[in-house]
């Protein structure tokens, strides 16, 4: 697919990146690393797993999210309460959410809609016939309540993003004390997904005058359901 | 071919950027912005918001400064290494399937995204913040070739819809009122009335940018950590454009400067825990977004294809010296801009640069050359906040205190590190200087002038030019402090004297 345009681009790029690197090594080619400082990390105190939790909770909560904890038994029972609440009668989710047991009580009260098509045509449907939607979480960090998504082909990205409300199971048996040390145990750098993303909140902006305002893009409520807490 | 090289050897002279003459604008520009009440009320509610949110955000000094130090550490030792990091960077995102673009210029990076879009027939784009595509102005050349490029931030969205630019790199329309943004929605939505509630708003603003997103055939983003190790791109945000733009559209450009990379996934952490609660006060913004690869086989969304653009635009210059390298340690959190007395007065507009504040006037040299930003190192009063709030521990008023002589040298002397070195030399200054250091090399001539300057005293203009226009004219002392000493110790021997008699 060698077009005019893309030769032309080329050549920009590869001028650039000439010139740009030459430029950058003619300063620093030869440093001896060796030479740089010593980096050391603050120390964080050591807090045990209740404190973990508390400390997961009290972020979320002050970021507007909702958490609930709950055993996975009543998993069911809770979305369905949380949904009638709003008058929201579907559910989107990922195709093995679908068949999971907890999951499935639902299904009698629930439109469930399995998340089994592309996104390429669907994005109407996505936007605007989806009102709220669940996910799984990998693991959460304590420091701050955030909850890590690792979407893969059964949760999509857009899962948790394009729905206005977001319900998150949180298993607080993986709630991690902060970022580096979940990223050190779980040896991240050798297995990054397509995408990552840590969410802390619903979606939200101080944009106009300094003044909170959630739903911004993403989903206006998160629903955080915690087991094993 | 020939048409290619031309373009090349014709970038310098012909693609200034549009904020070179608003830079030069400085001093109107301030006038202009001290005189309107509205925005320096704007101004100063939201700067101390922002310091009070960062004030609360560490649970000990302590804590802040051990992050610092350990954050100015890992930026200097990426930048040790930032050539090769760029490499390496490249190497692993194209593993990933992640195409790198290089470009010098701000114009060579504009043509590239164009030339990206127009391959794709993209007549639609959504952006996610991005103050590198701000500095090349991207929105005015996408627009000239037909394609609607929408700002998805809900500030840069409004700043957009008022025909302005951002006026603060982390709240874009932080210069604006609710009044304000009211307003400006009822004059330019269809259906909507005038409405203050923040609420309202921001629903409408949702309502608007969902349907872009939904339609949308490129997502533009920024990249706050460019990750070499593993070929990662991160992206900080709150309200989830970020995420809608580099999620929905088939295709997704991101652009960021070259200074942006880091070595290690797990110099991440201390680096993002700095970020935001310096930029905001927040622990972690909403989200934080890591991207790795375009869409893969089996995978339901996710762009096709990603690319990213890697810009210099005057860094490498900044790279070049030692001490002006730490310029490029900075990571966007804004506290500079926050703290500085400067900016909370005069605003984010007055600069005329993209980037206002401490971090504009250290950076905006490079960018738009000394000629048109000779102004801007000198409006400081080095007081020092932004130096002690840099979560990276960039010596600010060093660098700007550098910048100055960088300014004012011979516009031949060499080794010429800055473009427009010299711009601010006047002949006239040059020569006060000149004799003011050989007086003062010279003990006699010292005292000879300084006696000239206690006995003339009287005829002392009471108009000094721009120095009397707020404040009064200087009035020297009947004696120099060397005399009165000198007159005291007399006394003092006199009166030793008398007591032994």
């Amino acid at each position: 697919m060698t077009t005019p345009s893309n030769t032309k681009i080329n050549k920009i790029s590869s001028n650039a990146r000439t010139s740009i690197l030459a430029k950058l090594k003619a300063q620093v080619s030869g440093a001896d690393y060796a030479k740089l400082p010593k980096e050391i990390p603050y120390d964080y105190p050591l807090l045990t797993h209740p404190e973990h939790i508390e400390q997961f909770v009290g972020h979320l909560e002050a970021n507007h999210a909702q958490v609930i904890k709950t055993h996975e038994t009543d998993i069911a029972k809770v979305i369905k309460a949380q949904l009638e609440q709003r008058n929201i009668s579907s559910l989107l989710c990922g195709e093995n959410s679908l068949s999971g047991e907890f999951i499935v009580p639902l299904k009698t009260d629930i439109n469930l809609q399995a998340y089994d098509f592309s996104i390429d045509g669907n994005k109407e449907m996505l936007f605007n016939e989806c009102p709220a939607a669940l996910s799984n979480s990998r693991c959460a960090i304590a420091a701050t309540g955030s909850i890590v998504l690792w979407p893969d082909s059964d949760e999509p990205r857009s899962l948790s993003l394009v729905p206005p409300i977001h319900f998150v199971i949180v298993d607080a048996e993986k709630i991690y004390a902060d970022f580096a040390t979940l990223m050190t145990e779980q040896q991240w750098q050798s297995k990054l997904p397509t995408n990552v993303v840590l969410i802390s909140g619903p979606s939200k902006t101080a944009d106009i005058q300094q003044t909170l305002a959630y739903g911004a893009h993403g989903p206006k409520e998160l629903i955080v359901l915690l087991l094993n807490s | 071919m020939s048409e290619d090289l031309t373009q090349v050897n014709s970038k310098e002279s012909s693609d200034e950027s549009k904020y070179a003459a608003s830079a030069r604008a400085f001093r109107d520009n301030v006038s202009r912005d001290l005189a309107n009440d509205e925005l320096r009320a704007n101004f100063r509610g939201a700067m101390d918001y922002l310091m009070a949110k960062r004030k609360d955000a560490f649970s000990s000094q302590d804590e802040l400064e051990m992050l610092r130090y350990q954050c100015k550490l890992i930026k200097q030792r990426c930048l040790a290494k930032l050539p090769y990091l760029l490499e390496e960077l490249e190497q692993k995102l194209e593993q990933n399937g992640i195409k790198v673009h290089w470009a010098e210029t701000i114009t060579e990076a504009n043509e590239i995204i164009a030339q990206l879009i127009a391959q794709k027939n993209g007549k639609s784009v959504v952006k996610g913040k991005s103050m590198v595509s701000e500095e090349t102005a991207l929105n005015d050349y996408l627009e000239q070739r037909d394609v609607e490029c929408l700002e998805s931030d809900m500030g840069e969205y409004i700043v957009q819809m008022a025909n302005q630019h951002p006026s603060h790199i982390i709240m874009p329309a932080i210069h604006q009122n609710k009044q304000q943004v009211a307003k400006l929605f009822a004059d330019n939505i269809d259906d909507f009335s005038y409405d203050t509630d923040v609420d309202v708003l921001i629903q409408q603003g949702r309502k608007v940018l969902r349907d872009k997103f939904c339609q949308a055939d490129v997502g533009i983003s920024g990249v706050n950590f460019a990750v070499a190790e593993t070929g990662t791109l991160c992206l900080v945000e709150n309200e989830g454009n970020g995420r809608m733009c580099t999620t929905v559209p088939d295709l997704h450009i991101a652009i960021t400067g070259i200074e942006k990379v880091i070595e290690k996934l797990n110099d991440v952490p201390p680096l993002l825990s700095l970020l935001t609660r310096s930029a905001t006060g927040q622990a972690i913004s909403t989200y934080f977004n890591m991207i790795t690869s375009a869409r893969k086989k089996g995978e339901k969304d996710g762009p096709k294809e990603v690319h990213l653009v890697l810009l210099d635009n005057g860094r490498s210059q900044a790279f070049a010296d030692e001490e002006l390298r730490q310029t490029l340690q900075c990571i966007r959190c804004g506290a500079c801009m926050n703290h500085c007395p400067v900016y909370t007065r005069i605003g984010g507009h007055a600069y005329g640069t993209v980037y206002p504040g401490p971090i504009g006037k250290m950076i905006s040299p490079h960018m738009l050359g000394l000629e048109a930003t000779s102004d801007l190192p000198s409006a400081s009063t080095l007081c020092g906040a932004c130096g002690e709030v840099c979560p990276v521990e960039i010596p600010i008023p060093r660098i700007l205190l550098r910048l100055r002589k960088e300014n004012v040298k011979p516009k031949n002397q060499q080794p010429q590190i800055m473009k427009g070195q010299g711009a601010g030399r006047s002949s006239v200054e040059a020569f006060i200087w000149q004799v003011w250091a050989f007086v003062h090399k010279s003990p006699t001539l010292y005292a000879l002038s300084m006696w000239g300057l206690t006995r003339f005293r009287f005829f002392m203009p009471k108009k000094l030019g721009p120095w009397t226009s707020v404040r009064t004219a200087p009035k020297p002392a009947a004696m120099t402090l060397h005399e009165r000493v000198k007159a005291q110790k007399a006394k003092q021997l006199q009166a030793a004297q008398k007591r032994r008699v």
